[in-house]
């Protein structure tokens, strides 16, 4: 038995790497059928599977769209999972919640998916307001959700500005202080970042993550 | 003839075609034709051959890239419907699409035309920053770039500011911007004695309000400039889009259609992204009815096109194009390193000679992974088009131009992911004088002359 088991945990990493939904919810209930605690299938299969996406990603050994298939059969074993979870009354803490958006002017949002399909994985909430966001709704929705992270995605030179009026209202609404702001992009770089006084500036997705995890611990003094 | 024919039928395709979620359409559309059509038609990217002699590859990625964007069309992202076009309609646009255009005016105009591959006429080489500036060197850097000879065409820099005030897309200061950039840009044309050059406006201007406000024989933008209707990545379009487009054609200036299909998002690898850039060449003649395009296929890690992978697609893109469709397009470098080190020339060099070989004209180029401001010069530019007229006037074959861009790649490949940045703009000009500096002609000199001893040819 408890080979049949190992067994599914290594094919359910195998069917989230491969990005296939429907066998990866399966294998999920095989694992429930036969008594496999949730919460420990979630941290031997779930996870690793997520990371080694997330690294083969970064290594552009995979694609976007590999990304998302991966990224849809992780959520289907996990819905699975969460739900016996919250049948049994036992929480699971997600690391932070983050608001993502592209911002305003901006349509591009190839980016600001794949930041927020890595966060996902790497068990972050995210809001995802999607593109050409008006920077007042960015910051209501970050004030309604209580969010960690505000992360700001701007694909072009001339449309960045919007990142520094999310920060100058956040400052002048007194709130500047309640959120990590976090700024990524294709015209995005560390000298603008410092300039308008953001957090955290990433390069990649993959980096955006890592300095999530940073910042936030770092603002909880962990 | 000249576009554009039929400017209703796509409008009410935006607005009554077949209704797809944004997402059906790059999961259950896009990415399953296109997986199919790499299998299909057994296109493979090989490092060793950057630039293909094979001609049934160039002909595949045509037929692959044709009958994908037959399948998927353009989705309108305003509406969520698809504009679909009939063989027929793609047919008929391609057989009327000109070969070439009279682009400026008078004493600086110039014929941008469609080229073959191997082709021994002269590329058409327009000369960019692709990249914003601060408001103050606006003027002299627009100089530098309209005053190099080689220039066919110009595009001006960014502003992000105008009167010290910040441009935000969509603000009234986006509008003042804009107009201040076509005024500034023809003030510099003048002042450089090339007032009738092709000029490329108004990169500012990133909203619809903003490129219409720009639009003026007088002071602005002129029926002999051309425009940009850009493509959403990948195969999408919107209504600001659309708005630009049927402004311009009423206006009655050229349009170029401009695309970057990104290696590692939804084309997938090298293979998708050559596919998926016919498409987007498709989708300028159909929806954007552009007269010429800028395609400038890029890798989303590093934001520039000078990696085997994207030269490869950069060459088998440009050849299919040439050997099956009448395009007139510019190939758009993207470098990483930044201005006034060794590594931005020798990416500019091999940029110049694959698309110039392959059958692009040149639109050169953005450095420093275009991310910084004031980081480009037009000596990168320079090279690149010294490049592109050498190998045209000397007709180098395309196993030649594999020869020559592996040995010059396997100078920077290393460090493309961790590239130099170089120097701005200020450092490496005096910009009173608008004039280069010595150590950048220095450098400038050495680089060609290690280009030249390689094999590479110079016309001068």
């Amino acid at each position: 038995m408890t080979c049949l088991k190992e067994d599914l945990i290594r094919e359910l990493k195998k069917e989230i790497l491969e990005g296939d939904a429907e066998k990866a919810r399966g294998i999920a209930n095989k694992l429930l059928k036969r008594d496999f605690d949730p919460l420990e299938a979630i941290n031997r299969a779930v996870t690793p599977a997520a990371k080694e996406v997330g690294e083969k990603f970064g290594k552009g050994e995979i694609f976007l769209t590999d990304l998302m298939f991966s990224a849809e059969a992780m959520q289907a074993a996990n819905q699975v999972f969460l739900e016996k979870l919250s049948e049994q009354k036992r929480e699971t803490k997600k690391i932070g919640k983050v608001v993502l958006a592209t911002v305003a002017g901006d349509i591009h949002d190839i980016g600001k998916n794949i930041v927020k399909l890595l966060l996902d994985v790497n068990g972050f909430e995210v809001i995802d307001l999607g593109a050409d966001v008006p920077s007042s709704a960015i910051i209501d929705r970050a004030l309604e959700s209580n969010a960690d992270v505000i992360a700001l995605s701007a694909l072009m030179t001339t449309t960045r500005p919007s990142q520094k009026e999310v920060i100058d209202i956040l400052r002048e609404m007194n709130v500047r202080d309640k959120f990590i702001v976090m700024v990524g992009g294709g015209s995005v770089n560390e000298e603008w970042a410092e300039e308008i006084g953001a957090d955290g500036w990433a390069e990649t997705a993959e980096e955006a993550v890592k300095l999530a995890f940073k910042l936030i611990r770092e603002k909880r003094g962990e | 003839m000249v576009p554009p024919w039929r400017i209703n039928e796509v409008l009410d395709r935006a607005k009554n075609g077949p209704f797809c979620r944004e997402k059906d359409f790059d999961m259950k559309i896009l990415w399953p034709k296109l997986r199919e059509a790499v299998k299909e038609y057994d296109i493979k990217f090989d490092p060793e051959n950057i630039v293909p002699s094979d001609d049934s590859l160039a002909d595949d990625v045509w037929m692959a890239g044709y009958n994908l964007y037959l399948e998927t069309g353009t989705l309108c992202k305003s509406t969520n419907r698809r504009i679909l076009f009939d063989e027929e309609e793609v047919k008929e646009a391609l057989a009327l699409h000109p070969r070439k255009i009279r682009c400026g005016f008078g004493k600086d105009s110039s014929e941008m035309f469609h080229r073959e591959i191997e082709d021994k006429r002269r590329p058409f080489c327009f000369l960019s920053p692709d990249i914003t500036c601060d408001e103050e060197i606006f003027i002299p850097m627009t100089m530098a770039y309209l005053q190099e000879p080689i220039a066919d065409g110009v595009c001006a820099p960014i502003l992000e500011e105008i009167e010290g005030r910040d441009i935000k897309v969509s603000d009234p200061f986006e509008v003042k911007g804009s107009i201040a950039h076509a005024m500034m840009f023809r003030e510099a044309a003048r002042r450089v004695g090339r007032p009738g050059l092709f000029l490329k406006s108004v990169g500012t201007a990133i909203s619809d309000a903003a490129q219409i406000a720009a639009s003026n024989q007088e002071w602005g933008e002129r029926l002999t400039d051309s425009r940009f209707v850009a493509s959403i990545a990948e195969l999408k379009t919107d209504f600001s889009l659309l708005n630009k487009m049927v402004h311009f054609h009423e206006y009655g200036c050229y349009i170029g259609a401009l695309f970057g299909p990104m290696k590692g998002g939804y084309c997938g690898g090298p293979e998708g992204t050559a596919i998926v850039g016919v498409a987007h060449f498709l989708q300028g003649l159909m929806v954007n009815q552009a007269h010429w395009s800028n395609y400038f296929p890029i890798d989303i890690r590093n934001n520039s096109n000078t990696s085997r992978e994207l030269l490869w697609v950069v060459s088998v893109t440009y050849q299919a194009v040439a050997k099956n469709s009448p395009f007139i397009s510019t190939s758009n470098g993207f470098a990483s390193a930044g201005p006034c080190t060794p590594m931005v020339l020798y990416e500019a060099a091999v940029h110049g000679l694959v698309s110039v070989v392959s059958g692009g004209n040149l639109w050169e180029i953005g450095v420093a992974c275009n991310k910084y401001k004031n980081r480009t010069t037009p000596m990168e530019a320079r090279m690149a088009c010294e490049v592109g007229l050498g190998a045209a006037k000397e007709q180098v074959k395309r196993e030649d131009a594999n020869l020559l861009a592996k040995e010059i790649v396997s100078k920077y490949e290393k460090e493309i992911d961790n590239p130099p940045l170089g120097k701005t703009f200020q450092e490496c000009y005096d910009i009173r004088k608008v004039k280069p500096s010595e150590e950048y002609i220095e450098l400038y000199r050495k680089i060609k002359k290690e280009l030249e001893d390689l094999g590479v040819p110079f016309l001068y």
